[in-house]
Parts: structure tokens; C-alpha cells; sequence
């Protein structure tokens, strides 16, 4: 059986009290405990991704010796929720010439194919919502359903600008998918399963026990990672579909109100679930420092600070990357996916599969400093 | 418990519509639709079959295979439309009689 | 119970855009009807136990086949953009009479009933297999099989997929002289 949060609670004294409270319907209390769960991921995702907003100016208005937004709220704190009061009372508007159904399908699409990645999200070694024995690839499946959106809404939406930056989205998001999935294939043969719980539970808290260090081929795997990640977020440099100086705003030009809301959304909070993903696979994932029985309930809560704080970092260098690196152009964006990025990609697979047999497994520093 | 049969209705109206499609649609690409709906009622019964009948797992395997060859169809198949439309123009069925030019 | 939910969720969605893609006169709308029947059918491998089998589902056809559907719509855009009145109920003239249509009903019906005989015959004499509700994984199971048993049909296919991307990168490119 796939390990899930309910699994992971009934280990617990408090979850036999719980299930006498529920007249011991195991279903039931299954149920309430996922419904419970997902709420607080989903409003902690949705706060993560209007903090995304608001970080996004300040260190953009640091980068550029500016202030940024400092009126509402102290330091500017509750400049999201004016931003998202604002989208929701716009005006909703329908481009007259639009393809009705797929101009409202769309957005929740985008929606839809990054909070389903959540449901496989290693938090921690027992908060997962459902360690799946499929975990990464499912994520990788799912989350291409954006690109979807992406398509669909530059197609609906009538108007060449969105029309031309759905395509360059779509052609996009499905090359960029190939260097990316290679270099999840090579820490899958380290790791020898799929799963998060699996992956994560491979490595230890120090650095030198993280996959990003096992060997030189997983080093450089980091890094087409991350680069394919950025592209497949739509993140500058490779923020082609919405390219402001060419494009107006790319596939999202004539979304108004909150339909642009959950594509802005969905971005930020894609971006958050990418650094989490390149923690959880290469950066240790949230696994102490030390090493001891994480069998007590509070520690779970530690480890999800650590995971979090990873995440938030990778999300600094992220927004760091947008306002330091020029827009590519697309005959570049593709020559970079295919002609350079794909072959490492490959090159790295066939490396970690040499080095796997060579060494036994093990790490670059089992090898120098013995066990 | 959900029954064998049950799965099996549910392959057998993916199946009818994705004839009906193919057969109804004069247009290429919806044709191909057809095509895939076919297939997935075939890779289905395979699944279905594979749990309730078997304690091996070939009909997963088969259905992979499935996915896979419907993978190279749709490419293929897409990419015949787009050469078609280049010299027709357009991607009715009926359009598509000469075997040269 | 959650995988009867789950079932009867896929299992409306699937079927529910399958009609709805035949029915509609849009392409386009076809489309995104055929993403939603093969995101229930995935669920529907889910609910058997197929975890591979429904993710790779997801990743091949809706990362792959329905994007590519889509392009190639857009690409052979032209002016019947909108198929001419070929719906469910309002099929073209041309396809034939009441007489070819009755003919073929009594044909598929003696077909299905042959066949529903044949396959109850083979359900009742099949032997019980002691079923339980666990879902183990299949991954690795599936791996071992694929790597021994089918190794052949696993090779070819990787050739068939070769094929199929040089084919498609050759028969899709312009020729130079038009």
C-alpha cells in the first residue's frame, strides 16, 4: 500500500480517540482528515503564491534601488490582498470574437494542473498527503496540463498576440519537458524508486549526502534541471508566451478581473512547487540535520520548516534570475532545449547508470571519506 | 465492488463512439480522434481483464504498448494531415483521391 | 468506497465526453473532449490498480497527443474550419439510407450477441481468482516484465517510436521546390 498521511497519523494515540469520536467509520475519518489536509495546503499554497507577488517587487525594487509597495501594511505586507480585492472586483470581460467555452476552461485548467502536483508534495517524511510509488512522474505528467492551459488560452482568446504567445508556450513547455524528465530519470536509477518518501528518504540532512553531490553527472543534472523547470514555468529568461516588449502580454492579453488572477496565480505557485521538487530531489528534501527517529509529532513540523525554507531560497534565486538575465529569442529558447540541454541530459542518464555500476552506488564522498 | 462488467459497458461505449466518430467525421484530424478513443476502449478491456481474471500483469504491458503505438499513430498520422492540408488546402476526407499530387 | 467515487466519477467523465465529442461540430471543442475521456479513463486505471499504466496514460496523451492534436488543428485551419453538419444525429446524406443503416443495426446486433455469449461462457468457466480489495504497486512487477518477458516487443517499440519521429519530421517538412 502507498504510505498517506492517514496512514502516517494512525500510528498515534490521538487517532484512536478520533476514530471513536467518528463511531469508528474508518472511511469517514479517512475522508475528514484528506479534506482538512488539502484545505490548509491549498491556503497555504494560495498565501505562498500572493507572498510570491509581493516578494517578486520588493526584490525586484531592491535590485533596482528602489523601494517597492510600502503602503499598505506594515512594510507593504498586505499589498496582495489589495492586489487580489482589486482582481476580483474588476470587470469580467468576454472578448466578443472569443471561443466561449475554451476562455473560461482555461484558466481553471492552469489552476487545476499545479494543485494537483500538491497531492504528491513530500513536505515532510509523514506529511505527504499520498507518498505515491509514482510520485515524480505523476508530477511531471500532471503539471503538463499548464502547458495545455497555456495553449488554450492564446488560442481562445481571438487576438493575434495571445494566439502567437499560446503557441510559443506550447511548443515551450513540451521541449523543455524532455531535458527536465532526463534528469529526474538519473536521480530515479540513484534513488531506485519513484516515489517521493523513497527519493528523499535516500539522503541525509548534510550537504554532502544530497543528491546534487552523490556524483559529478547529478551535479549537472541540478542545473539542466533548474533550467528546464524556469522554461517550463514560463520564468524570464524564457518568459516567451508574455513577453511585454513584443507580445502585449502573451497568452494572458485578454484575460481581465480574476481569470488573469488564477494564471498569475498559478504561475507563482508553480514556481513554488518546481523549488520544491529540485529540493526534494537534489537539495536533501527536508530530512534533519541530524540523524534521529522522526517518530515524534513536533519534529514533522521542523521538518517542514526546513523543506519550506529550501523552497523559499530556490524561490529568491528564481525571481533573482528574472531581474538580472535579458528575454532569449526563440530561435535560441529551442537551440538551447535541443542542441545542448537534451544531450547533457543524456549524457548525464548514461553517467549515473556508469557510475552506479562502477562505484556500487556509492557517493562521491562515501568513496573519499570512507563510512 | 465495482464489477467486471461494468468496465466493460464503459469500453464498449468508448468504442461505438469512436467508430461513430470515425465513420460520421469528414474531417482528418477528427477521424484520428476516433482512432484514439478506440484504442484506449481496447487498452481498458486490457486493464480490466488484467484484475479481475489474471494474477499477472501482461495486460498492463499490453496496454503501454497501446499507448505507445497510439503515441506514433497520432505523430504520424498528424503529421500526414499537415503534409495533406500543404498541397489540398484542406482536410476533408473526401478531397484525398489521387495518389500523386 | 472511494474507489466506487472514483469510479463512478471517471466513469461519467469518460463517457460524458465521449458523447460530447461526437456530438460537437467544433474540432477544437473535439479536442478537449477527447482530453477529458482519457483523463477518466486514466482514473479508471486507477481504480483498478493500475498506477503505472494511469500516470504514463496521463503524461503520454495529455503532455503529447492532445497539444499535438490541437497544433495540428490550427495548422490545417482553413476555411472548413467547422465541419459541415456531421454530428451525432445529423450524419452526411451521402453516408447512406435507411435500408444500409437497418441492415448494418441487425448485423452488429447478432455480432454483440455472439460475442456476449462467448464472453459469459468464457467468465462462467474461468476459475474464481481469490480477489482482494489491496493494491499493491506495479511498478517494479511491471519492470521485471517488461525487461524480461516482453523484451522483444519493448525493443521493437523503441525502433516503432524511431520510426514514427523521423517518418513524421520527413513527411511534415515542406518540399523545397513549392
Amino acid at each position: 500500500m502507498n504510505q498517506t498521511i492517514v496512514s502516517y497519523l494512525s500510528k498515534y494515540e490521538f487517532y484512536k480517540t478520533l476514530l471513536g469520536l467518528f463511531g469508528g467509520n474508518e472511511s469517514l475519518l479517512a475522508f475528514v482528515i484528506y479534506l482538512i489536509v488539502a484545505l490548509i495546503i491549498i491556503g497555504f499554497c494560495a498565501t505562498v503564491g500572493g507572498l510570491g507577488t509581493f516578494a517578486e517587487r520588493k526584490i525586484s525594487a531592491d535590485l533596482q534601488a528602489r523601494i517597492g509597495p510600502n503602503r499598505v501594511g506594515p512594510y507593504g505586507l498586505l499589498q496582495m490582498l489589495a492586489d487580489g480585492i482589486k482582481l476580483i472586483t474588476k470587470e469580467d470581460i468576454m472578448p466578443y470574437a472569443a471561443d466561449k467555452f475554451l476562455f473560461y476552461l482555461a484558466p481553471l485548467l492552469a489552476l487545476v494542473g499545479v494543485f494537483a502536483t500538491l497531492a504528491v508534495f513530500p513536505w515532510s517524511s509523514g506529511f505527504a498527503m499520498s507518498d505515491l510509488n509514482v510520485g515524480v512522474f505523476y508530477l511531471v505528467a500532471i503539471s503538463s496540463l499548464v502547458g495545455l492551459a497555456v495553449f488554450l488560452g492564446g488560442y481562445s482568446s481571438n487576438s493575434k498576440w495571445s494566439m502567437l504567445g499560446g503557441m510559443r508556450g506550447a511548443s515551450q513547455i513540451i521541449s523543455y519537458e524532455i531535458p527536465v524528465t532526463l534528469s529526474i530519470l538519473a536521480i530515479v536509477l540513484l534513488a531506485g524508486g519513484m516515489g517521493f518518501g523513497t527519493i528523499v528518504a535516500q539522503q541525509k540532512g548534510l550537504p554532502f549526502n544530497w543528491f546534487i553531490f552523490h556524483n559529478p553527472f547529478t551535479f549537472i543534472a541540478f542545473f539542466v534541471f533548474f533550467t528546464g523547470a524556469l522554461a517550463e514555468t514560463n520564468r524570464a529568461p524564457f518568459d516567451l508566451p508574455e513577453a511585454e516588449s513584443e507580445l502585449v502580454s502573451g497568452y494572458n492579453t485578454e484575460y481581465t478581473g480574476m481569470r488573469f488572477g488564477f494564471f498569475a496565480l498559478a504561475e507563482y505557485i508553480e514556481v513554488f512547487v518546481v523549488s520544491g521538487v529540485a529540493v526534494a530531489l537534489f537539495l536533501g528534501g527536508s530530512n534533519l540535520p541530524v540523524n534521529i527517529e522522526v517518530d515524534f509529532l513536533p519534529l514533522q513540523f521542523v521538518e517542514v520548516i526546513i523543506f519550506v525554507t529550501k523552497a523559499a531560497l530556490l524561490y529568491y534565486v528564481v525571481i533573482w534570475i528574472r531581474w538580472t538575465l535579458p528575454r532569449l529569442r526563440v530561435d535560441q529558447l529551442m537551440s538551447i532545449c535541443w542542441k545542448y540541454l537534451t544531450p547533457i541530459a543524456i549524457f548525464n542518464l548514461v553517467g549515473c547508470a556508469i557510475w552506479m555500476v562502477a562505484f556500487n552506488g556509492k557517493s562521491l564522498a562515501e568513496l573519499i571519506f570512507g563510512h | 465492488m465495482v464489477s467486471l462488467s461494468s468496465y466493460l459497458i464503459i469500453s464498449m461505449i468508448l468504442f461505438v463512439t469512436g467508430i461513430t466518430v470515425m465513420i460520421g467525421r469528414k474531417s482528418l484530424v477528427a477521424i484520428l480522434l476516433g482512432v484514439e478513443l478506440v484504442m484506449n476502449a481496447a487498452a481498458l478491456n486490457f486493464v480490466a481483464y488484467s484484475r479481475y481474471m489474471t494474477d499477472n500483469l501482461d495486460g498492463h504491458v499490453f496496454s503501454l504498448f497501446i499507448i505507445v503505438i497510439a503515441a506514433a499513430e497520432a505523430a504520424v498520422g498528424l503529421a500526414i494531415v499537415i503534409r495533406f492540408f500543404q498541397i489540398k488546402e484542406t482536410i476533408h476526407v473526401d478531397e484525398a483521391t489521387q495518389l500523386r499530387n | 468506497m472511494f474507489v466506487q467515487i472514483l469510479f463512478g466519477l471517471s466513469a461519467l467523465l469518460t463517457v460524458g465526453c465521449a458523447i460530447a465529442l461526437a456530438a460537437t461540430k467544433n474540432i477544437m471543442h473535439s479536442c478537449v473532449f477527447l482530453l477529458g475521456t482519457l483523463l477518466g479513463v486514466a482514473g479508471l486505471y486507477a481504480t483498478l490498480g493500475a498506477d503505472f499504466v494511469a500516470t504514463a496514460q496521463i503524461m503520454v496523451y495529455v503532455g503529447g497527443v492532445v497539444i499535438l492534436m490541437l497544433f495540428a488543428v490550427m495548422l490545417t485551419g482553413g476555411k472548413d474550419f467547422v465541419s459541415k453538419a456531421q454530428n451525432l444525429l445529423g450524419l452526411a446524406p451521402t453516408m447512406g439510407n435507411k435500408w444500409t443503416y437497418s441492415l448494418a443495426g441487425l448485423v452488429s446486433l447478432v455480432f454483440i450477441l455472439t460475442n456476449v455469449k462467448l464472453i459469459s461462457s468464457i467468465v462462467k468457466t474461468a476459475p474464481a481468482k481469490t480477489f482482494t480489495n489491496e493494491m499493491p504497486s506495479t511498478v517494479s512487477q511491471l519492470g521485471h516484465l517488461l525487461i524480461k518477458d516482453h523484451v522483444l516487443a519493448f525493443e521493437l517499440s523503441s525502433v516503432l517510436l524511431l520510426g514514427a519521429l523521423i517518418g513524421a519530421a520527413i513527411i511534415a517538412r515542406p518540399k523545397k521546390n513549392q
